[in-house]
């Protein structure tokens, strides 16, 4: 976690990581409404509905990764899943959107999986 | 790109809907065959018969879902570099067209340059000189 004396040294846009954050969970809102589709066409109870959405979710977070971080990334220097130049912490990147598109996902699956199997 | 991230996703939705029609009518299938094995002899046929679904509707979910992901991602707005240094020099050095949508248009949230206020700013007024060339100017009329 930054200190203080760094956000002095290397100040940050606040305008740019409201950007970055709003693009991000737009991403993961929408996806998980359409994972929640998925889920229930394929029928899946309980635990495996879950382990379902957490996969998806994680391919979802690496796509993003590979077609809009890392191009501009890698080029500036920095490391491999080193978010640091669009994304304040890795948490934030890495697992922000996994509990915001939680809620879409549970009302698609079930809407789905009620209509498949009527 | 945006004709290829959105054609991509179109295609991810028919696939995703004709899995989803196709589940509909296994299903539909499924149980209209257990209730008519159920009338014809009492066995225990129709035990996970609508429980499982084919294999090519299941492959057909995933890969339409992993399309659709794939066509979203690409159509997401650029993002900005968060730290000052990064983000002034991107201003600096591509303007207006940096923040260009796939579109082609100027993303509406788009700031542009924070410090313009600073660098173009007016001369000095001569107040004295303008004062004194108006007053000719009312001598004249």
């Amino acid at each position: 976690m930054p200190t203080e004396r760094e956000f002095q040294v290397a100040p940050i846009v606040p305008e740019s990581v409201m950007h970055n954050t709003k693009v991000l969970s737009n991403l993961q809102s929408l996806t998980a409404s359409i994972f929640g589709v998925a889920a229930g066409i394929l029928g899946l109870e309980s635990y495996s509905g879950f382990l379902f959405y957490f996969i998806f979710t994680v391919l979802t977070t690496i796509l993003f990764y590979t077609f809009r971080v890392a191009p501009t990334s890698l080029k500036s220097g920095l490391g491999p899943l080193d978010t640091s130049r669009y994304f304040r912490t890795q948490y934030e990147f890495w697992a922000g959107g996994v509990m915001g598109g939680m809620a879409g996902y549970i009302l698609t699956w079930t809407l789905f999986y009620g209509l498949v199997r009527a | 790109m945006t004709w290829f991230s959105k054609s991509t996703t179109t295609f991810g939705f028919l696939l995703l809907a004709h899995a989803c029609y196709s589940a509909y009518e296994h299903s539909a299938l499924q149980s209209h065959r257990a209730a008519s094995l159920s009338s014809l002899s009492a066995t225990t046929q129709q035990a996970a018969a609508s429980s499982s679904l084919p294999l090519d509707i299941s492959l057909e979910t995933i890969v339409a879902t992993i399309i659709i992901t794939l066509g979203l991602v690409l159509n997401t707005q650029k993002l900005r570099p968060i730290q000052w240094r990064v983000w002034a020099g991107h201003i600096e050095r591509a303007g207006e067209e940096g923040a260009r949508n796939s579109s082609g248009e100027v993303d509406k949230d788009y700031v542009g340059n924070p410090f313009k206020l600073l660098e173009s700013r007016p001369g000095f007024v001569d107040i004295r000189k303008q004062r004194k060339e108006f007053a000719e100017w009312v001598k004249q009329q």
